[in-house]
């Protein structure tokens, strides 16, 4: 069990992270261009979508409500900076590991729910925590929380010249949370969660404790989606609730994973690489030809890939390269 | 105490209409197992569509109702024919994610076209009228929507119940391929159930432009909503759907007015939460 | 046809992805100036009119219109014959959006300076971007008093802001009750619970406390409501004597007709820049909205008095949206016009020089009401004023200050049954 075994897919994930490791050093690609804001979009994305698989791609319990983990990671970072002066890092780390408590203590009485009925429960804790915060003056409410102007570097963790300090901060989160779920996939916990998955009551017969097992996902999920969340605020100077804690934000969590490949490792960044620059240029280039036009398309884009491939990309993938070889984690979740 | 019943009643009243929007996704997901993302926007679609027989053609709503439901009933249709046959099975998330797309589409294309405004349908024949009953108030817009709601029902439980048809719904939702064997046309019975879905949300998008304006946002509230009752009353139940929608508006309402208007929703996905943790199939679930 | 359009563009934009960046190329006699409003979510209403305004200052200042007395309208362009280009984007009401496309229009599409974004949650971030690079933001509308007291140097803003709305509500009940024996003591608030409501309904509870009204309800509720049944039944319940609201579009009709259901109206009802200013509103609900009051910047009866040459411009801009401008959008225009002449005045694009220029200068606006604008510390348009106006017919009457009054206010309200 201890043995990692080395795999091709850490040689091409080896190959991936040092591309974009160098790929800053190469003048004129990151800077302070937009393609840097898709490309830094697409890390953060793909981490906040590979730490929602955790829990849901390899324990099979659908949450839409990792805005709120995310939004508490968020608010973690806003009020360390905001109300409390500091800088942010201790703000990431509070607001993680508050994230992890909070999902454990709300998910503790949801895992007893099945299917459907899970995920509204988790549907009304989004909508719970984004009208109570709304009106806790403590944390801002409706107002929010808006960042003063902060000198650039590391400290502050902002950078307003150039891009280079959020994508390096991206590439961390993204090598972190990949890293992790890779580590999770040939530990026993990754056997454990797929045990649950697959059966919950043949594991449990088996000896695996599905609770514990399924709240030590959650919290692992819920802390790396907080860190996502700390990082999302530093980026945008402004924490409120609608902004992070809303069914809107569970929902892209849901859909780049889906649509990537459910259960997949590399299934949420498929996702974001096709989901987010979709998003950003379709925005950005065709709110010219009419007002909604960009969500028109994507919208129809979202239904025409449900239609065609049902499995996300990462079905289209398996489909192309080996029909017979059907890969061992395939989305078979009973939600 | 004039308040308290003030209060009850239009809690009353706002979950009977809720229970017309709800009762058709209720049926959806009950036989189907498909979460219907864009419940909300085919609301708004039926409300869109009865202000402008309303505006166009001066047809009041208490009339263009039935073209709403009519229509809706095209679309659900189509919805199903078009999008939903094509991803369903074995998981959940296709077609909930294609649904998303499809509330997208529709919110941004009603949007694109009809511009964001607000629009109000001006001298409805029930617009504005109330009925006094000693001191309490009642909307007659309101009273109209709440009787049709409990009537269509009430025909909705009978169809599932008391009809062959019905009889096929009910063997279809619980297990298809043994429904298909016994020669029922699962496929048809699916687009059918997609169709009067959508034409339950099309009456009551109908009946509301009397009271409330129209714009393309206006499906998202409700639509959550309507995904809450389902869920607390348990899927495919509709008395489920009826009971639970009556007290979603009692808690919506006493909640608003005896906590404070921020909290309502607060309070009711609370009751929503504390039901389920005591029965975790709803109310009428099974 | 619609959706073969549509299916090329999914076609094209699938296959070009990546291949769109750097595809700006600047002629050379033209200004890029960009424009980001909410296109589309709850408040697209108001986003496009905002855009249609700027459209139309823009077209004021880059064609010869030696008709309208508007400043840089007889010429052509600024600077001796250089047009300005908009470049306009959506935000979707979303800050982060907000925030990266300000960024996009900056580093990508080249634009000098900036305006925006109605949301003036959206407006912070976007501003930020735009102080900590240097350049140039213009805010016409977007009305939290904090944008203005953050001390930036590159920020200005055109509107007045809900401090100074609410100090006149408050200004003008006190008024009331000296002259027309009004008798308000108690003050209720009915507003959403977001950036903007909170703001206004902030500001309101801090003038009508150091005033000595007695606030007697503070109804926050959630926008885009499916009922606010419980919302005016605890104003009912208060039953205060003036009501400040601060409710947009479909909830604000949502609000005067539950008020007309349950047959309340408190004596005096203020409304923020909101659903009260929406001319097309107004119109819809016909006799029930009248006798409300809010604060106006603009509105075509108010515009034929004081403002004389706004209607000859005003006819582009109907031409594009079919409304006439409101208090909101005209500023957005405004703002164009001003930065426009303070680009004229400094006679060269250097940032630095033209927001010195408008830091320290005033600059003639026939677009304002006063006619004025000159930005103070923080670039808040000193000259800002709006006045309170009451709904008569479907017409926004003024009614205070009492050099714009034409006839006394209905105060107290009609009630529901004497209309």
């Amino acid at each position: 069990m201890k043995t990692t075994r080395f795999q091709q897919r850490d040689l091409v994930w080896g190959i991936l992270v040092l591309l974009l490791a160098v790929l800053p050093l190469i003048p004129g690609v990151i800077g302070n261009s937009f393609r840097a804001h898709v490309l830094i979009m697409v890390l953060l994305y793909a981490s906040m979508a590979q730490s929602w698989n955790i829990v849901s791609g390899y324990a099979g319990q659908t949450s839409f409500g990792h805005s709120v983990f995310f939004g508490i990671g968020a608010y973690g970072a806003g009020m360390a900076v905001v109300t409390y002066g500091l800088t942010p890092w201790p703000g990431f780390l509070v607001g993680a590991l508050l994230a992890a408590v909070v999902a454990v203590l709300i998910s503790w009485p949801c895992f007893r729910l099945s299917g459907h009925y899970f995920a509204i429960a988790t549907f009304a804790i989004v909508e719970i925590f984004n009208r109570l915060f709304m009106v806790w003056d403590w944390v801002g409410g409706a107002l929010g929380l808006d960042y003063p102007i902060l000198t650039d570097g590391w400290k502050n963790f902002v950078w307003s010249q150039t891009k280079v300090g959020f994508y390096y901060g991206a590439l961390a989160l993204f090598i972190l949370i990949f890293g992790i779920v890779r580590w999770i996939e040939t530990h026993r916990l990754g056997y454990y969660l797929r045990a649950v998955r697959e059966g919950q009551e043949t594991a449990e017969s088996l000896g695996v404790n599905s609770t514990a097992v399924k709240l030590a996902a959650m919290a692992f999920s819920a802390f790396l989606a907080a860190l996502c969340g700390g990082f999302f605020v530093q980026y945008n100077y402004r924490v409120d609730p609608p902004m992070v804690m809303s069914l809107e934000m569970s929902m892209k969590f849901v859909l780049i994973t889906i649509l990537g490949g459910l259960g997949n490792f590399w299934g949420p960044l498929l996702g974001a690489m096709i989901l987010i620059p979709l998003q950003e240029y379709t925005r950005a280039y065709l709110t010219v030809l009419g007002s909604g036009v960009d969500l028109i398309i994507f919208g129809l884009i979202i239904v025409l890939m449900m239609i065609k491939q049902p499995g996300g990309i990462m079905g289209i993938v398996t489909d192309f390269g080996a029909r017979r070889r059907r890969a061992g984690a395939r989305p078979d979740t009973g939600v | 105490m004039d308040i308290f019943a003030q209060v009850m009643i239009d809690g009353l009243l706002t979950g009977m209409l809720y229970a017309l929007v709800a009762a058709g996704l209720s049926l959806i997901w009950g036989v189907m197992d498909v979460i219907h993302f864009a419940h909300g926007e085919f609301l708004m679609v039926a409300m869109y569509l009865s202000f402008w027989l309303g505006f166009v053609g001066g047809i009041d709503p208490v009339i263009s109702w039935m073209a709403s439901g009519v229509f809706l009933f095209i679309l659900g249709a189509l919805t199903y024919r078009l999008v939903i046959s094509h991803c369903i099975g074995k998981s959940a998330m296709p077609p909930l994610l294609a649904t998303f797309g499809l509330s997208l589409f529709l919110k941004n294309f009603c949007m694109n076209r009809f511009s964001p405004n607000f629009r109000i349908l001006q001298d409805t024949l029930l617009g504005g009228k109330t009925i006094m009953l000693g001191s309490i108030t009642i909307g007659l817009p309101q009273l109209v929507t709440g009787v049709f709601s409990v009537t269509m029902l009430f025909a909705l439980y009978y169809l599932i119940k008391k009809t062959r048809l019905g009889w096929a719904i009910q063997a279809t939702a619980m297990d298809r391929e043994a429904a298909e064997l016994m020669g029922i046309h699962t496929d048809r019975i699916y687009l059918l159930v997609f169709g009067l879905g959508g034409a339950c949300v099309g009456i009551a998008g109908g009946l509301m432009t009397s009271y409330l304006a129209v714009h393309p946002e206006v499906g998202g509230l409700f639509g959550l909503i309507a995904f809450l009752i389902v869920a607390l009353g348990g899927f495919g139940s509709v008395p489920g759907a009826l009971a639970a929608a009556l007290i979603i508006g009692m808690v919506e309402a006493l909640a608003g007015f005896y906590i404070a208007p921020v909290f309502k929703y607060v309070a009711v996905f609370m009751l929503y939460l504390v039901v389920v943790m005591v029965r975790p199939k709803g109310l009428f679930g099974w | 046809m619609k959706t073969r359009k549509l299916l090329a563009v999914v076609g094209l934009c699938v296959f070009g992805l990546g291949l769109f960046a750097g595809s700006a190329t600047a002629a050379d006699k033209v200004l890029k100036i960009g424009v980001v409003f909410p296109l589309t979510g709850p408040v697209a209403t108001a986003g496009q009119r905002c855009v249609a305004a700027v459209e139309t200052a823009a077209e004021v200042i880059n064609n010869a219109h030696p008709e309208f007395k508007v400043p840089l309208a007889a010429q052509e362009g600024i600077l001796g014959g250089t047009k300005i280009q908009l470049v306009v984007a959506d935000h979707q009401g979303k800050p982060d959006v907000g925030k990266s496309e300000a960024e996009r229009l900056f580093n990508q599409e080249g634009v000098w300076a900036m305006i925006g974004c109605y949301n003036s949650a959206v407006t912070k971030p976007a501003s930020a971007v735009a102080e900590r690079m240097k350049r140039i933001f213009l805010s016409g509308c977007s009305s939290s008093a904090a944008l203005t007291e953050r001390n930036y140097q590159y920020f200005f803003r055109c509107a007045p802001t809900d401090k100074t709305e609410s100090h006149e509500f408050v200004e003008y009940i006190q008024w009331l009750n000296q002259n027309q024996k009004a008798g308000i003591k108690t003050i209720g608030l009915i507003y959403e619970n977001t950036e903007f409501g909170k703001h206004a309904a902030d500001e309101g509870k801090a003038a009508a406390k150091a005033a000595g009204f007695e606030v007697l309800a503070d109804v926050a509720f959630n926008p885009g409501a499916t009922n606010l049944n419980s919302e005016v039944q605890t104003l009912k319940a208060k039953n205060p004597d003036a009501v400040f609201g601060a409710c947009l579009g479909g909830d604000y009709t949502l609000w005067v007709r539950t008020m007309k259901q349950m047959n309340w109206l408190p004596k005096v009802t203020l409304n923020y820049c909101t659903g009260y200013q929406d001319p097309k509103i107004a119109q819809q609900l016909g006799p029930d909205g009248d006798f409300f009051m809010g604060g106006t910047g603009y509105s075509p009866e108010i515009g034929a008095k004081y403002m004389p040459d706004v209607a000859a411009v005003e006819k582009i801009y109907t031409a594009k949206v079919g409304v006439p401008f409101d208090s909101d959008s005209i500023q957005e225009a405004v703002a164009l016009l001003v930065l426009a002449q303070a680009i004229e005045k400094a006679g060269s694009l250097d940032v630095e020089k033209v927001a010195a220029i408008l830091r320290s200068e005033t600059f003639d606006s026939p677009l304002s009401l006063g006619g004025k604008v000159a930005f103070g510390p923080g670039g808040q348009n000193m000259k800002a004023t709006s006045i309170v106006t009451q709904l008569h017919g479907g017409k926004y009457m003024p009614v205070f200050p009492l050099s714009y009054a034409e006839q006394a206010a209905t105060v107290p309200m009609t009630p529901w049954d004497k209309r």
